[in-house]
């Protein structure tokens, strides 16, 4: 059995094999899926983001990541970093921050890869028109000219995962009729808990 | 080859621009070498990784890398001895002969000559 998981240490992985079972973490519910096909995401000019420039201490506006649009029946798994002297937030859904705590959000900075080459701690999904969305800002004391931010990952293609009997299954906090899987990998997509 | 001195990296790689020597070595003279960056969520701190310097001045010329010495109230401070940059000779210090000083600051320096250029790559610790 392949030891794979979510924001698994170490060069990325997918998170899931074919035909296994995912529940993917949706506005407070499970939605559950099994894959048919993965397909890797390289790391790429095609698929990285230029903000554009900016002032010394300047912020953009909160922007969305339309280049990780996923299509229905599919989730993407990303890992980023920054390229320029930058702080990028995280958002799923606009106003839901990643990477998030009580009191503030993690972000990605050009400090984070010294500590996480691999880039775990930046791993995020993102699921159908569950959209991700940054913010960038200049942290430095002089104008930059790009402010870029690349992704790599795999995509998934899904079908509704159903058990014997055609039943489809269904989980979310505290419903008595819930019915998830005996086994199946959580895909956290959105940031609410 | 990397030295056995180099560690690993701590923080964000940097360099300055290449930035010209003012003659002027009293206090509130000096002269802005690296800006630190203090935009982030916590000022970053600075240490001297490498240092370039070309005299074409037509004199020898005693270079001197610190902080402060810019608004005339805080007197301009040495982070590193001061280094002679000859006449008509480039100079250049790299991490393993450079100690391992980190300033909450500015870089400035002094000189005792106009016009000698000089760049430094420093790291910047968040």
């Amino acid at each position: 059995m392949a030891d794979l998981y979510p924001y698994k240490p170490g060069e990325i992985e997918a998170i899931v094999l074919p035909d296994q079972i995912v529940g993917v973490w949706v506005n407070k519910v499970y939605k559950f899926y099994k894959v048919v096909y993965i397909e890797p995401i390289p790391r790429c000019d095609a698929i990285e983001f230029d903000f554009g420039a900016l002032a010394a201490g300047g912020v953009t506006a909160i922007t969305q990541l339309n280049l990780l649009e996923m299509p229905d029946r599919e989730f993407g798994q990303f890992r980023g970093f920054v390229i320029d002297d930058i702080t990028a937030n995280l958002w799923q859904g606009r106003s839901d921050g990643r990477y998030k705590l009580n009191n503030r959000n993690g972000r990605l900075t050009r400090a984070t890869d010294l500590r996480d080459p691999c880039g775990h701690t930046t791993e995020f999904y993102v699921h159908e028109d569950d959209f991700a969305f940054m913010q960038v800002l200049n942290p430095t004391d002089y104008a930059l000219t790009q402010t870029r931010v690349a992704f790599y990952g795999f995509r998934y293609v899904l079908e509704v995962a159903v058990d014997a009997s055609g039943r489809q299954y269904v989980w979310s906090p505290g419903k008595p009729e819930n019915y998830p899987p005996n086994v199946w990998t959580r895909v956290p997509a959105t940031a609410h808990l | 080859m990397a030295s056995p001195y180099e560690q690993p990296a701590r923080g964000i790689r940097k360099s300055s621009a290449i930035v010209n020597t003012v003659a002027a070595p009293a206090v509130g003279t000096a002269v802005t070498l690296y800006q630190r960056t203090t935009g982030g969520q916590n000022p970053r701190t600075v240490i001297l990784r490498k240092l370039m310097a070309w005299n074409n001045t037509g004199a020898d010329a005693i270079l001197e890398i610190g902080q402060d010495g810019i608004d005339g109230v805080v007197a301009f401070a040495n982070i590193i001895p001061p280094v002679l940059v000859l006449n008509g000779f480039d100079g250049e210090w790299h991490e393993d002969e450079l100690p391992e000083v980190e300033i909450g600051n500015d870089l400035t320096m002094e000189c005792n000559q106009d016009g000698v250029q000089v760049q430094v790559e420093v790291e910047e610790i968040e």
